[in-house]
């Protein structure tokens, strides 16, 4: 043991530092050395040894003198601060808890969001120098349609005459059979120009990707798989490259597979084929918007540039071909859009979680305050002895830092529950899966503590060693006019807080109301028990006429059996966002445009309405027995299209050339069939019996009195009665449609909700915290109103306006701060105004009626006071 | 013990180096060391030679190293680095030379010779 104190003590000499045991044994081997000598010339052992001491003076002090000079001495400081605060820690214990359970709950929230944050705002996409790649759409800016389809003729035509890109790729989704051994397979595709992975800059997991410049002729025959099909359906196959797939439209090589990554930023892909321009209707319109458009920005091009570059060519497109006339283009970054979603509502809850972190610092501060004013008479003492102000400072911000590291590591494990409760509550296919607590998700966390110990711990320390030791020891830390000032700062802390919480508590409020809203809005339809699901009918084998006849061949094989009330089909299924929006001409109108709207259609089969239950207010439903097809118009379209005429009769045109058009035959209610909360759109029901090229992929809507999935059994059943190799996909019940369509708004309600709830809470305790430790430095002021007379209830009264007035000021200040906050969340909100007096009012209610609740126990004991007692002071 | 001289700031650290040149001391040593030379005419803390020790530890002019006293005990022993002997010699020259042109100044004639 010995030997090993000297080693040490040899290395540590080498470094050229002492240590403070060193320090320790060296002034007490010059003490003993003295005191001996002492006791030479004949004083006695006890008394020599007090001399000693005596004439080298404060010992304590000039060992923490020679400590400062020493230097070099922060990593030690630091171990023994540490110690000292761990020691500390257990001394209070609820004091830890508290704080370490406000920390742990406000930085596992931050933790949280950052998180998701770190997963799609901040990762890269997949594909190489992904910051050059942009997106391009079509825009009409009259009809507000920002982010439209291109055309295949503009495609071309943006590409041979724009200088700002060095590629220009484009694409569609597309749909393939994969006819095996078992039930046909339904693949989701994307069919894509050949040189589309070249620009999007993806390299293959295996095989090779399709030839650029390869004519579509060469590659028509061969297919590119996702990794995840790869996998998942033919069991990461090692001879996968070469092996031919039976199609509906005939065999295909496979020649190649994609990264892993490329699922991320296209789930649900599950294969890619080359896009046939030939397979295009109407290839040569410009007005036929179906392609998404990528590009390549050349090096040193910005976004501004290749905008203006793009412009120019389509204002110049537009201007020679008058179907496409209005229509300009937008470029946006690759990376912008993959998040745009996303971007707006993270960032709203990477603030609301800010503001909870704010919070619980503002408590920390306050809670650092209050034991502070305990350990007065240390601090005081310690800087009698000597002990330097900044060591002491140190000292505590070591204290608090210690607190804020406890409390980033049970953030961590609050984040994790957090996330999973994101994770499991997100709609499919909004976050990535991979969402973990990764380094930099660690090292934020860290920042955070570091942060918290700042911000929470730099004032309590500055304001506890002020120096005011002579006060502070003749006081013993109670009644001093240090105290009387720290509690003016702490009510300020507090409706500081207050205010906060009550920015958090209207923005949660407007967004619930809203959500609230939106599941009360009449869709128009009845969702319950209808179960909507894809079937494609393969192109050689199906013509026009044969697919009218395999609808109405399954609507009347089903709507017989049991546990089915009502088939029919749509090509657009209800709640679909987006659906498609179609150039109309209203014939023979003497509107000023002469008739040409754009508007949303939808092709059905006779019954769909009766399968929705929707209501017929005028005229026919759709019938199989039309030899044309017939048009059923909702209210909002009969209104705003002939308004104040009946509709019945009148004929609509698909598409600017088109002078004949269909017949209006009847008029529904309106529905929300684009969506909840998109505005009843101005449906057009276009029948689907009588009408030629038609649409190969139908949603069914089959409503009937079961199950969900005895419902689908029964369909599924009937479908390969009719025809053995079709399959259904897209099962989904129609209440699961809607709830998906909520979920995001659900998740963001559910998260805003729970951080305005953790801070209400916190400000509870900041409010109950500050009330307490004022009633404690009023107890002699209270004690003398009781003794004058005043009653338990006056007390009671007194402490709680005490308690009501800080929350007041917090709730007005609050107010003003919450009419920018709403604001930020002003996009969520549905039928409801920013500054819904209602919400405001209620909230506030919420936000003093905690803080007297907070309030009632510090002032029941105020109340119980013995005045006697109370006036002692003690 | 009256008439004790305040010691000069920065004199201190010559005056320990100077009784390391006659080899390594403990503390207590120097100290005695100190008091014995100039019959305790300098006010100088015990704490205040600690205090330069470490202050010239800490800058490489000394060096530490614990060892054992006479009588068995256990003593941190300083002792000159290179730097420490070049800043003594350094520091003594000069300080010989100030005292020098001091002295000559404070007893020079009082009036001055043309």
């Amino acid at each position: 043991m010995a030997r090993l104190t000297r080693a040490i003590r040899w290395l540590r000499g080498l470094l050229g530092r002492v240590s403070d045991d060193e320090i320790d044994e060296e002034l007490r081997f010059h003490l003993a050395m003295e005191a001996e000598l002492l006791e030479r010339g004949g004083m006695t052992r006890d008394l020599a040894v007090a001399e000693a001491r005596r004439r080298f003076g404060g010992v304590v002090q000039h060992t923490e003198e020679l400590r400062d000079v020493r230097g070099g001495r922060i990593m030690e400081n630091l171990l023994q601060d540490v110690r000292y605060a761990l020691r500390l820690s257990r001394r209070f214990p609820a004091f830890t808890a508290i704080v370490l359970l406000t920390l742990g709950i406000s930085i596992g929230a931050n933790t949280a969001i950052f998180s998701v944050v770190n997963a799609t705002l901040l990762r890269p996409l997949p594909y190489l120098d992904d910051s050059r790649l942009a997106v391009l759409f079509s825009q009409n800016p009259d009809k507000s349609l920002p982010r439209f389809s291109v055309s295949y003729a503009d495609f071309l035509d943006w590409r041979a005459q724009t200088r700002s890109f060095s590629g220009m790729a484009a694409g569609t989704g597309s749909s393939l059979t994969l006819i095996g051994d078992g039930e046909p397979l339904r693949l989701n595709g994307q069919s894509v120009t050949s040189d589309y992975f070249d620009v999007l800059g993806v390299r293959p997991e295996r095989g090779r990707l399709f030839a650029a410049g390869d004519p579509a002729t060469e590659s028509a025959s061969e297919i590119i798989l996702t990794y995840d099909f790869w996998q998942r359906q033919l069991a990461g196959d090692p001879k996968i490259i070469g092996r031919r797939l039976r199609t509906g439209t005939g065999e295909r090589t496979v020649v190649g597979v994609l990264p892993r990554s490329y699922d991320r930023d296209n789930p649900g892909v599950d294969a890619v084929t080359v896009l046939d321009p030939a397979s295009i209707p109407g290839v040569e319109n410009h007005a036929q918007h179906m392609l998404g458009v990528i590009a390549r920005l050349k090096p040193g091009v910005t976004q501004a540039a290749a905008q203006a570059d793009l412009s120019a060519v389509a204002g110049r497109l537009a201007e020679r071909f008058p179907e496409i006339a209005g229509w300009t283009v937008n470029v946006f970054m690759a990376r912008d859009e993959a998040t745009r979603t996303l971007r707006s509502p993270l960032l709203v809850l990477l603030a609301a979680a800010g503001l909870v972190l704010l919070i619980g610092c503002i408590n920390v501060v306050n809670l650092l305050l209050t034991r502070s004013t305990l350990r007065e008479r240390e601090v005081a003492l310690r800087q009698a002895l000597g002990a330097a102000r900044s060591r002491l400072i140190g000292q505590l911000l070591v204290e608090s830092g210690e607190l804020a590291v406890g409390g980033a590591l049970l953030g961590l494990v609050v984040a994790h529950f957090v996330l999973k409760l994101i994770v499991s509550r997100a709609p499919a296919g909004l976050l990535p899966s991979e969402i973990a607590l990764d380094a930099r998700v660690l090292l934020f966390t860290l920042v955070l503590a570091v942060a918290t110990t700042l911000v929470a711990g730099l004032w309590p320390a500055v304001a506890a060693t002020t120096p005011r030791l002579a006060k502070a020891l003749r006081d013993g830390g109670r009644s001093s006019s240090g105290g009387i000032r720290a509690l003016r700062a702490r009510r300020m802390l507090v409706v500081a807080e207050s205010s906060l919480a009550l920015v958090l508590l209207v923005c949660a409020g407007l967004v619930i109301q809203s959500l609230r809203n939106i599941l009360a809005v009449d869709l128009g339809f009845d969702p319950t028990r209808v179960v909507t699901m894809r079937v494609s009918l393969p192109g050689p084998r199906y013509n026009d006429t044969t697919q009218v006849q395999f609808f109405r061949d399954l609507q009347s094989r089903l709507e017989g059996r049991a546990g089915i009330d009502a088939v029919a089909a749509a090509n657009t299924p209800p709640i679909s966002a987006g659906g498609i929006t179609t150039n109309l001409r209203l014939i023979g109108s003497a509107r000023a445009d002469g008739g040409k709207v754009m508007g949303p259609a939808t092709a059905i089969t006779p019954g769909y309405f009766r399968a929705m239950r929707m209501r017929l207010l005028r005229g026919r439903d759709v019938a199989w027995s039309d030899v044309k097809p017939t048009i059923v118009v909702s209210q909002a379209a009969a209104n705003a299209y002939w308004p104040g005429e009946s509709p019945i009769g009148r004929r609509i045109g698909f598409g600017p050339r088109d002078t004949v058009g269909f017949e209006v035959v009847g008029v529904v209610n309106d529905t929300r069939a684009r969506g909840i909360t998109v505005d009843t759109p101005l449906m057009i029901y276009l029948s689907y019996a009588g009408a030629t090229n038609v649409a190969r992929t139908m949603s069914l809507v089959v409503r009937g009195r079961g199950d969900a999935a005895s419902i689908v059994a029964t369909t599924r059943a009937a479908i390969l009665e009719i025809d053995r190799t079709l399959p259904v996909y897209n099962v989904r019940p129609v209440t699961q449609v809607i709830d998906d369509s909520l979920g995001q708004s659900r998740l963001n309600t559910t998260l805003l909700t729970i951080f305005a709830m953790v801070a209400l809470a916190l400000a509870a305790v900041g409010i109950y915290g500050v009330i307490s430790y004022s009633v404690t430095m009023r107890q002699q002021e209270i004690g003398v109103r009781m003794a004058l007379g005043a009653s338990s209830n006056n007390v009671l009264a007194l402490v709680l306006r005490e308690g009501g007035l800080l929350a007041t000021t917090g709730t007005l200040v609050g107010l003003g701060a919450a009419y920018f906050a709403t604001g930020l969340v002003q996009s969520w909100l549905f039928g409801i105004g920013r500054a819904d007096p209602t919400t405001i009012a209620g909230t506030a209610a919420v936000l003093v009626a905690i803080a007297l609740l907070a309030s009632y126990l510090p002032a029941r004991r105020a109340a119980r006071v013995d005045p006697l007692v109370a006036m002692r002071g003690d | 013990m009256a008439d004790r001289s305040p010691v000069t700031k920065g004199t201190l650290d010559v005056i320990v180096l100077r009784a390391l040149a006659w080899g390594p001391m403990h503390g207590f040593e120097i100290v005695e060391w100190i008091d014995r030379t100039t019959n305790e005419s300098l006010d100088l803390t015990d704490a205040a030679v600690y205090q330069a020790l470490y202050r010239m530890e800490r800058r490489g002019l000394l060096r530490a190293e614990w060892g054992t006293t006479g009588n068995n005990r256990q003593a941190r022993y300083y002792k000159l680095t290179a730097a420490g002997s070049a800043h003594l010699r350094d520091e003594t020259k000069r300080w010989v030379n100030y005292a020098n042109t001091v002295t000559d100044l404070l007893t020079a004639p009082i009036k001055p010779q043309r």
